[in-house]
Formats: C-alpha cells, sequence, structure tokens
C-alpha cells in the first residue's frame, strides 16, 4: 500500500526523464567541444575558398587587364573568368589539404548529430518509444529476413524446375 | 562640351534583353511539376522491394534474338537514359530492334539501410535477369551497366557469367585509385562508417555538394546564364529542364551499400585489385569472359577516363572494344553525339552478337 505513490512515480514520464536528465547535460557539454573544433574546420573551409577566390581573381586582372568595351569583350571576359575559376577551384577541391579538411569537418558535423540523437533517444525513452537503434534493429532483422525468404524462394523454384523435368 | 561615352550601346541592349528574359521566364517555362520523364511506353513487369523492371514495347516488328538489360546508376533515376524522344538512349536502340529492359533501383527509405551489394547483384539485378530468361526463353541476356550501375553489372557479370552474352560498360566506376575526380578525392577523405552509422542512408542532400563542387562556374553561373538567353527557344528550354528535373531528383543510396561502394572502389580499390566480395564471394575480372564493349566519355568529370579503362584491360574476354568520345559523362549518353556516334557504334558491335 505504502509503496504505491512510488510505484506510479516510477513509470511516468519524468521520472524516467529525470533519471536520464544527466545524460542529456553531458551531451550538451560535449556538443559545445564538438562545436568548437566543427567551427575551426569550418573556417578553414571558408578560409581555402576565399583565398581560392582571391588568387583566382589576380589571375583574371592579369589575363584580362581592361575593362571590357564591347559585347564580344564581355563574352570573352566572362569565358576566361569561368575557365580560371572553374581550374582553380577544381585544383582545390582535388588538393589533399581541402579532402583532408573537409573529411574532418563532415565527420564533426556527424558527431553533432549523433549527440542530437542521444538526447532524442533520451526523450523518446522517457515517452517509453523506441530508440532509433531499437528502431534499426528491427530494420536489421527485416533485412535479414527478407534475405533468408528469397533464398527459400529460390531454392524451392529450383525444387519445382527439377521436378518437373 | 559634349562627353564621350565609351560604353557600347549593345551592351546596353544585351542587359535589358537579359533583364526582360528573366522576368519573362515564369511565364514561359514549365513548372517542374508539369514535366513528365517518362517518354518511351514501357510496362513494369517485376517488382521487387522498390525495384521495378521496365519493359520498353517495341517500335520494329523484326527484332534481335537476345534482350538487353540496362543497370542504371545508383545517383539519379533513369530517367537521363530516356530523357526526350531525340536523345533517347532507350528509343535508339528498341529502332535498331533491340529487346530493351531497365532496371529502376527505386527510391529506397530507412528501413532499406542494410541493403548492400549483395541485395542489388545477387538479390535485385539477378532476378531481373531470371525473369528476362524466362521471358523471352532464352539462356543469356545481354547486359549494360552504366556509371556506378557499371560497377554492379560489373560484379553481376563476373559472378554470373553463365547468364551474360554480352557485356556493356558505359562509363563504368572500376578503379578509384586513378580516378582524377573531384568525387574521388572526396570519397577518399570520407569516414563512410561513422556517416552511415549516423545517418542511415547517404542522403541526397550530399549528392548534391558533390554534384556542385564540379565546375562550379560552368555548371553554377555560365549553365544559367545560356538559360536565361535562350529562354525564347523551346527546344533549348524544354531540353533544359528536362535536365534539370532530372539532376534534382536523386534518391538516398542505401547505407551499407554506399559504404562498400566507397571503402571497396575508391579507398581500397579492390575490385580492379580482383580482392572485391559481394555476398561472400569473390570476384575475379577474369571470369568476365563473354564479349565486353567498354564506352567512355573523354571529357567524364564524374567517373575520369583513367577509372573506367582498366576494366577493358582486366576482363579475361578476347572477344573485347574499347570506344572513346569526345564527350561528358551524360554528354556520351544523352546528346546529339550519342544518337549519331555512340549508340550506332554500340548497336552494330551488338546486333552481330545478338
Amino acid at each position: 500500500m505504502s509503496s504505491k505513490p512510488q510505484a506510479l512515480s516510477s513509470i511516468g514520464p519524468m521520472r524516467a526523464f529525470a533519471s536520464n536528465s544527466k545524460k542529456i547535460s553531458t551531451e550538451l557539454i560535449e556538443i559545445n567541444d564538438d562545436l568548437i573544433e566543427f567551427n575551426q574546420y569550418l573556417t578553414e573551409y571558408y578560409k581555402q575558398l576565399a583565398d581560392t577566390w582571391s588568387v583566382a581573381q589576380k589571375k583574371t586582372n592579369l589575363k584580362v587587364p581592361e575593362v571590357p568595351q564591347d559585347v564580344e569583350q564581355i563574352e570573352a571576359f566572362k569565358r576566361i573568368w569561368i575557365d580560371i575559376f572553374d581550374n582553380d577551384y577544381t585544383e582545390l577541391f582535388d588538393s589533399e589539404k581541402f579532402g583532408e579538411n573537409y573529411g574532418k569537418l563532415v565527420s564533426k558535423e556527424l558527431e553533432l548529430t549523433k549527440h542530437w540523437n542521444n538526447i532524442t533517444n533520451v526523450i523518446l525513452q522517457s515517452v517509453n518509444l523506441p530508440s532509433k537503434e531499437e528502431i534499426d534493429e528491427v530494420y536489421k532483422e527485416m533485412h535479414s529476413l527478407k534475405k533468408r525468404v528469397a533464398k527459400l524462394e529460390l531454392e524451392l523454384k529450383k525444387e519445382v524446375k527439377k521436378n518437373a523435368k | 562640351m559634349q562627353s564621350e561615352s565609351r560604353i557600347d550601346p549593345k551592351i546596353v541592349e544585351e542587359i535589358l534583353k537579359f533583364s526582360k528574359n528573366v522576368i519573362d521566364a515564369p511565364k514561359l517555362v514549365s513548372a517542374p511539376d508539369e514535366i513528365s520523364l517518362e517518354v518511351t511506353p514501357h510496362d513494369v513487369v517485376q517488382q521487387i522491394d522498390k525495384t521495378r523492371l521496365l519493359h520498353y514495347r517495341p517500335l520494329t516488328e523484326k527484332r534481335h534474338k537476345t534482350p538487353l538489360l540496362i543497370s542504371y546508376a545508383l545517383i539519379n533515376r533513369y530517367h537521363i537514359l530516356d530523357i526526350q524522344p531525340e536523345k533517347s538512349w532507350v528509343r535508339n536502340l528498341l529502332l535498331q530492334g533491340f529487346d530493351v529492359y531497365m532496371l529502376d533501383w527505386g527510391t529506397p527509405t530507412s528501413m532499406d539501410k542494410y541493403l548492400d551489394f549483395d541485395d542489388y547483384v545477387n538479390g535485385y539485378l539477378d532476378s531481373s535477369v531470371e525473369y528476362i530468361k524466362n521471358e523471352s526463353s532464352t539462356e543469356k541476356i545481354s547486359l549494360q551497366g552504366y556509371c556506378t550501375g557499371g560497377t554492379i553489372a560489373t560484379t553481376y557479370a563476373a559472378l554470373h557469367p553463365e547468364s551474360v552474352k554480352n557485356y556493356i560498360a558505359t562509363a563504368p566506376v572500376i578503379d578509384g585509385w586513378r580516378d582524377t575526380t573531384v568525387i574521388s578525392n572526396l570519397a577518399k577523405h570520407m569516414d563512410v562508417d561513422k556517416m552511415v552509422d549516423t545517418i542511415g542512408n547517404m542522403p541526397p542532400e550530399f549528392m548534391y555538394y558533390c554534384f556542385s563542387v564540379l565546375k562550379p562556374f560552368e555548371q553554377g553561373i555560365e549553365k544559367y546564364v545560356k538559360f536565361f538567353k535562350n529562354i525564347d527557344n523551346k527546344q533549348f528550354v524544354d531540353s533544359f529542364l528536362r535536365v534539370e528535373k532530372w539532376l534534382g531528383d536523386t534518391p538516398p543510396i542505401p547505407g551499407e551499400l554506399f559504404k562498400q561502394w566507397i571503402k571497396d572502389i575508391y579507398q581500397k580499390n579492390l575490385l580492379i585489385q580482383n580482392k572485391m566480395y559481394v555476398g561472400g564471394e569473390h570476384i575475379d575480372l577474369k571470369k568476365i569472359d563473354m564479349p565486353v564493349f567498354t564506352q567512355i566519355a573523354v571529357g567524364d568529370h564524374l567517373v575520369s577516363p583513367e577509372c573506367s579503362m582498366p576494366l577493358h584491360y582486366a576482363v579475361g574476354s578476347d572477344d573485347k572494344t574499347l570506344r572513346m568520345y569526345p564527350t561528358g559523362h551524360v554528354g556520351m549518353i544523352a546528346s546529339s553525339l550519342s544518337q549519331k556516334k555512340v549508340l550506332p557504334e554500340l548497336g552494330q558491335w551488338l546486333s552481330e552478337r545478338s
């Protein structure tokens, strides 16, 4: 009789949420740390883009020193501008330094997503809903079952064919 | 005193005309929803999960005996091979008397994140081949793989040579280490395990980012300038919008499949080294012993010629042909060049073997 109020609170959403609130705080602290690193990579990303722009623009200015005066000149200027910029940016995107920084930028972004997923999981569990991992398990099971069914169907087909002969 | 202006009046005229075209554009062009990319009539003859096997209706009375199945890429959708009647790869082949099937990979959802290479090669593609063999009462079919569909079709041809009479590899992704494109650089630095574990399927948005770094100024500025300049040209506008609609419609790629593709092709380069496994089975390119026709675009900035070409030298076939065309990745399959040069050459090669 005396345990009844405790039992009630142990199944309510607030109880579950309160017991996991520490997890949320930890995730938020880690998000903060990751955000700092994410911003470093993002700054480097935009720096690389800006530096390339500046070099490409200088190259264009050297090639086309005068302001275009007629339609043909504008067309020619545009062609040179596009060619130089496309070449320089392709060189950047193809470089080790860009690939490495971009890889780290995406990786940090994924870590931020992971934290967000973890926070969402805490909230989902507090209202007795399945977490992402639990849903993934269902998907995995379904995939494996489908594979087994397909294999069995194939074997059955072969058997039917064999018997028909 | 009269001041002398050095600005050519034609420049002003051009600017005004261009501005008018931009303003008129919404009145002159169709909304993307109004454009149908289903061009050549076909029937959906088989559906497994989200994939569909399309069978195009014949356009000639006389047909070659061996049917052709096209394995389209994992990026964007098959519509580019049938984008409009005068540039349609499929229609051209039908007019040459071939019996054409297309495998539409469909649009995977979150629950498909565990689909892998094995499901695509030994599941969907194999089921399609078996269906066609039954329908056409043939022991073997001709198989064409385009781009990443070429990677899938290549592994299929190596695992099931008994079902493939002729293999056509069109800009296939084969040798990741030799690939000189920006895509390969991004792929090499990707933490693909973390990506798939965190977000599941490869989202279209990431693909759009990858496309945006390919010739960003030509594709991001010049292309649209040309579009507005030609806004009165109905044929140009129709063609442009169709390709734009196609470009904007890329389905997600199942996580496990994407993971294996990036790791085995771009990061470890296993396929060309004959070290790749699909569904536990070893892929040996030497087992591709049927006639092979490899098509490469010299100006391909998505799959560089160096990435595709090694297939020609790696297969075990004695009857193999390599053709290079002065065009790009899409130009090879949907352009006037493809209609005038690429397809007639393919048709001749295939008809001699069908």
